[in-house]
């Protein structure tokens, strides 16, 4: 088994995915310290109508926005807005999807086909199709941004769960540990879990990219949270009409999505070769 | 390898060959309009918008039209009208020798079953039809003779009258499905005798129509043969469309940055025109605490309006303080309406009796960014006075939909209303009578039966003087109440192609009517 | 045999599976806020006109009843009628259907022409700069987010070079229609001009769709190539002296193309999911806008028969995907 430190050791040596922890940090430290980073912290709300899509400069940083806010401000504060979706997102999956992977994996019969097929129901339609008629129904909103999310990513967390549980009941150790009288729990908590930590954390770390990626779409569709929030996504299609004069209005906020998703995708990648090397190849197969 | 290249090579011929022919001009009696609403039906009984006003214009006649600013009635497939002296029938004398497409010649027979189907079909103009005439009390008194016998005498009755558009009732009536007035078959289908004849139509794309040389309205010397309606959703296509070369026309409410690009392109020319459209938020008069004049004197107060008008829009609209549009008769040309004043705001806050303990909804239409603009300019106002907000949008459909209860209508909501017919019932009169509840207009659900009394006169009288006062009277007490806030006139800025020529707008068909123009070269 | 058992296991809950789905749609399209009645009825109709019109659709009946009925002409292969076309969904889908389809082939087509080429190069060309390039890009690939990507392809093709358009399908009005592809049309009836046109405008959403898929494809023939480079046979070729060009084509190209072969179905779910968000940006007139519209527009029929429609294509791709995977991979058989 692997420890931390022999992970975070190997990871050192990976310089793609180092980088990508950088970035991620960079993120974490961009929200984390938004308001004093930010030049006009103030912009997130306030509008100053006379000096709305003025390029670059000393004063705006990235220029400013069709009300005339300061567009690098206001991409520091969403920054705040996608750590949060991300994480809470990928997080109820996880919750959701490990537990229901956990029973189709160990038990067999109807009740493990029932629940992949449950799965496969959420996998049917396109993910974002879902997500947007959940946005759509339960109206545009941040809480409802992550629900719809989370409503539709969980199945990737359950499939691989699924398929690892059931891999490992094949392995010796776990079938002479049923054998010699172990319960379910037991079996699960102390065997089963560990074993499959590694998938569920590689999952979880592409699952972030993948997620923060959705959630600009459904804010790019207007279905995320509403005005003014300083949401990525909106604020790319915000821009639209006012291209190709105002470039740095829609090359920003992409651009810090692009960085961001690229960061867990790298992460997501090192840890996947430093966890499991003999994933690599065969995980390919099964990549998003 | 090899054919890779050779794949290449037949690639880059296809394209060669592709932009070839974009390259100047298309034929000269060829014009492209690009419509940023779809033609989803032909029908010009079923849809009495803006958006498609196309089809009404050039496909169809009504017994008067609406040409020119400021707008004016002209006679045009009736010769004129009398009115009873009760104000309660009126004859039309219709014009003789004109022409459906099909060669059928117009009678009074028609008139009558074109203004019975829009009744029946109960869409479009059907609702405000429906208010002055009953269903079977349109009679053809002889060939070319036909007379309406109103509920009640309504001073609008003639500015609407337009809006029957004249149909081919043996052609329907050969067409009809289980008494459907031939609705199915005229969705997609040409029953009409205006200038141009549909010859192609689908619904994803628009329509074309060539020139109807039969039309009972002389053609000048000059004309186009051939006009095509498209749909074109995006501003940014429309507007590098018209840069291109690929569209002759398109519509003149593009935002303020999008007109100064026209602006420089040398093919390009825009036809600038004080538009009746007012951009208003109506404010939910039924829904505590905007029951209480204070706070909505407040709201009034808290927009900043010349941020919103002149900076965000360029100056590119009017201030327009009342419910009127500023350049029609019966405004009251004393009323200064409210200004940007958050001290004013507040104090209004503090008489209020009612208390704002909750946000107010805000909503505004999806797909238009001005309003989601004006949204936001409005809640940073409101937020200033310590009034928070909540912005939800809809599809204009929708929005329509929830204004109809003042339940479900937000507390403020984001419009235009545009000009359907020149006169002040058109705004003021269907947007603040307790009647008129339930229609999309009078979403403020504002009830001062005073003022329900002046609008009543207004309707009732024929003389202009009366009516003016009426109206003048009406917008002053609904301005002291605060009933709604109004932003803005439209001013309409037209882009169309340099070498046209002849093209006459009004505030009601846009310009869309191309009998009247030509290439000048 | 076991393929057989799969295959049988897995239609056996097809059915219930597309029930599920369904039952979730239906809910989530009866729940919606916004009355669609309403809005066909048009924002001139009173109440009591709009109630009629709610009659006469069926609309006003309790939900469970309507459930069934739907399901039963479903049986029957009617989908319903669209509330907002009034056409039936299956018309509609069949209209749009072809767009969206000639889009993904065309960006399936590049990705592949495009990618796998790279693919074998940066293999052979391993920790070269051409090679380290290219993972730059192909880790763009799936980090990037298409919309924006879109929107900057047209920043730069349409605006600002202006060799492009800006969107659409075409302009005006399609050439005569056999297969519902412009492309194929256009060529059969020899209108050159419609399909340099209709090409142009592919361009950039083509190129927008493929770019995840091009991504992917690259990585995963490198891998795969540089996997049968390491392998004993292929070392024992190049020990006797096989020029390297004649090994690369002869045995890693085979089997970089048998595994992509199972990795299309993938590819094309990929492709289709990615097909929504890409037409919105170039308002292509496909089923992923008509999906998304209908569920703007809370068009119920609309929006169950997207989802069967996906749905069956879902879960056949899936089956065939697995059938395949254990064709040619035992130590992969799940169950």
């Amino acid at each position: 088994m692997k420890t931390v430190g022999f992970v975070l050791t190997r990871l050192a040596r990976d310089r793609s995915a180092l980088f990508g922890l950088v970035l991620i940090a960079a993120l974490l430290v961009t929200a984390l310290l938004a308001p004093i980073l930010a030049t006009h912290p103030e912009d997130v709300f306030e509008l100053h109508p006379a000096e709305r899509l003025r390029g670059p400069s000393a004063a705006h940083w990235l220029g400013t926005d069709r009300m005339g806010a300061d567009v690098y401000s206001r991409l520091l504060f969403g920054a705040r807005i996608t750590i949060l979706i991300g994480v809470i997102a990928v997080g109820a999956s996880l919750m959701v999807g490990v537990p229901v992977g956990l029973v189709a994996g160990y038990y067999h019969g109807w009740l493990s086909d029932a629940l992949m097929r449950v799965s496969d129901v959420f996998l049917a339609v396109p993910q974002v199709v879902l997500a947007i008629a959940i946005a759509q129904t339960l109206g545009p909103s941040l809480p409802n941004v992550i629900l719809a999310l989370s409503a539709t990513y969980w199945p990737w967390f359950a499939r691989v769960v699924y398929a690892e549980t059931r891999a490992l009941q094949k392995e010796v150790f776990v079938e002479s540990t049923a054998a010699l009288g172990a319960s379910p729990w037991r079996l699960t908590v102390l065997h089963v879990l560990p074993n499959i930590a590694s998938p569920i954390i590689v999952r979880a770390s592409i699952g972030m990219g993948f997620t923060i990626l959705t959630a600009a779409a459904l804010g790019f569709l207007g279905l995320g949270p509403p005005p003014p929030t300083p949401e990525w996504g909106r604020t790319i299609a915000e821009s639209r009409e006012f291209l190709p004069d105002a470039w740095w209005y829609a090359t920003a906020p992409g651009l810090a999505i692009f960085l961001t998703v690229m960061g867990f995708n790298l992460l997501g990648d090192g840890l996947r070769d430093v966890l499991d090397p003999r994933l690599r190849r065969a995980r390919i197969a099964r990549d998003d | 390898m090899t054919d890779r290249r050779t794949w290449l090579i037949v690639l880059l011929t296809l394209v060669v060959l592709a932009t070839m022919p974009s390259i100047p001009a298309a034929a000269q009696t060829r014009f492209v309009f690009a419509n940023e609403s779809p033609y989803d039906t032909m029908d010009p009984h079923a849809a009495f918008d803006v958006g498609r006003v196309a089809v009404r214009l050039n496909l169809y006649d009504g017994l008067y039209r609406w040409l020119d600013n400021p707008p004016k009635l002209e006679p045009w497939l009736a010769e004129s009208h009398t009115v009873s002296p009760d104000g309660l029938t009126y004859t039309f004398k219709l014009r003789r020798g004109a022409k459906f497409h099909d060669g059928a010649e117009i009678t009074a027979e028609d008139v009558r079953y074109s203004a019975e189907r829009i009744l029946a079909l109960k869409k479009g103009a059907a609702a405000l039809l429906a208010t002055m005439l009953a269903p079977g009390a349109t009679r053809a008194l002889d060939r070319y003779t036909v007379q309406f016998t109103l509920l009640k005498p309504s001073a609008i009755f003639v500015a609407v009258v337009p809006e029957v558009h004249v149909v081919n009732a043996a052609l329907l009536k050969k067409n009809e499905k289980d008494n459907d007035w031939g609705a199915a078959w005229l969705t997609s289908n040409d029953a009409g005798s205006g200038s141009y004849m549909l010859t192609r139509y689908d619904p994803a794309v628009g329509f074309i129509a060539k020139r109807f040389a039969g039309h009972f309205m002389p053609w000048g010397p000059k004309y186009i043969d051939e006009i095509e309606f498209r749909l074109v959703k995006e501003d940014n296509t429309r507007v590098l469309g018209m840069i291109k070369g690929d569209y002759q026309g398109t519509g003149g409410y593009l935002p303020n940055d999008q007109v100064k690009r026209l602006r420089e392109a040398p093919n390009v020319k825009i036809i600038e025109q004080e538009s009746m459209r007012i951009m208003m938020f109506q404010v939910n008069n039924q829904r505590s605490p905007l029951t209480d004049v204070h706070v909505r004197r407040a709201i009034s107060y808290a927009f900043d309006y010349d941020g919103f008008n002149k900076d965000i829009l360029g100056g590119s609209v009017e201030r327009n303080p009342v419910p009127i549009p500023n350049n029609l008769w019966g405004v009251p040309r004393d009323v200064k309406g409210y200004a940007y004043d958050l001290d004013k705001a507040k104090a209004e806050l503090g008489k209020a009796a009612a208390k704002v303990d909750r946000p107010l909804t805000v909503g505004y239409l999806q797909g238009f960014s001005q309003t989601e603009q004006a949204a936001t300019v409005m809640a940073n106002g409101l937020r200033k006075i310590g009034i928070d907000t909540k912005l939800t949008s809809e599809l204009w459909p929708a929005m329509v939909e929830r204004m109809k209860k003042p339940e479900t209508s937000p507390d403020l909501v984001v419009y235009w209303i545009s000009t359907y017919y020149a006169d002040p019932n058109n705004w003021i009169g269907e947007m603040f009578h307790s009647g008129q509840w339930g229609t999309f207009k009078a979403s403020s659900f504002y009830k001062n039966p005073k003022v329900d009394e002046l609008l009543d006169v207004a309707l009732r009288s024929t003389d202009r003087k009366i009516r003016e006062k009426a109206y003048q009277d009406a917008a002053r007490i609904v301005v002291d109440d605060a009933a709604g806030v109004w932003i803005y006139n439209t001013k309409y800025f037209g882009p169309w192609a340099k070498n046209l020529e002849g093209i006459r707008f009004s505030p009601i068909g846009n310009g869309q009517e191309m009998r009247w123009v030509y290439y000048a070269k | 045999m076991r393929l057989l058992a799969l295959a049988l296991h897995r239609l056996a809950w097809f059915v219930p599976t597309l029930l599920g789905l369904l039952v979730v749609t239906f809910v989530i399209s009866r729940v919606v806020p916004a009355d669609p009645v309403a809005l066909v009825a048009g924002e001139t109709a009173t109440p009591a006109q709009v109630e009629a019109l709610r009659h006469q659709l069926g609309y006003d009946r309790p939900l469970p009843v309507q459930f069934v009925e739907y399901v039963a002409r479903l049986a029957r292969g009617d989908m319903g009628t669209s509330i907002f076309t009034r056409r039936p969904i299956a018309e509609d889908l069949a209209h749009r259907l072809p767009a969206t389809i000639e889009l993904t082939v065309v960006a399936m087509l590049v990705s592949v022409l495009v990618g796998i080429p790279l693919g074998v190069l940066s293999a052979i060309w391993r920790n070269s700069p051409f090679d380290h390039g290219l993972r730059v890009v192909t880790v763009s690939g799936l980090a990037i987010a298409s919309f924006w990507l879109g929107i900057m392809l047209q920043l730069l093709f349409a605006m600002r070079l202006g060799w492009t358009p800006l969107n659409g399908r075409l302009q005006g009005f399609p050439p005569r229609s056999i297969t519902g592809f412009y492309l194929a049309d256009a060529a059969l009836t020899g209108d050159w001009p419609t399909f340099g046109a209709a090409l142009l405008h592919l361009a950039l959403p083509a190129a927008t769709l493929a770019f995840p898929a091009l991504a992917t494809l690259v990585r995963f023939t490198r891998a795969g190539v540089l996997d049968v480079m390491q392998s004993s046979f292929v070392l024992y070729e190049r020990a006797m002296g096989l020029p390297r060009a004649v090994i690369v084509w002869k045995y890693m190209l085979r089997s970089a193309l048998t595994s992509t072969v199972t990795q299309i179905g993938l590819l094309f779910g990929i492709l289709l999911a990615g097909a929504v968000v890409t037409e919105a940006v170039f308002d292509w007139p496909g089923i992923g806008t008509y999906a998304v519209n209908s569920i703007l527009r809370s068009d119920y029929n609309a929006v169950m028969g997207f989802t069967v429609w996906a749905g069956t294509i879902f879960i056949v791709v899936n089956l065939l995907v697995d059938v395949a995977h254990t064709l040619v991979d035992p130590r992969e058989r799940t169950t």
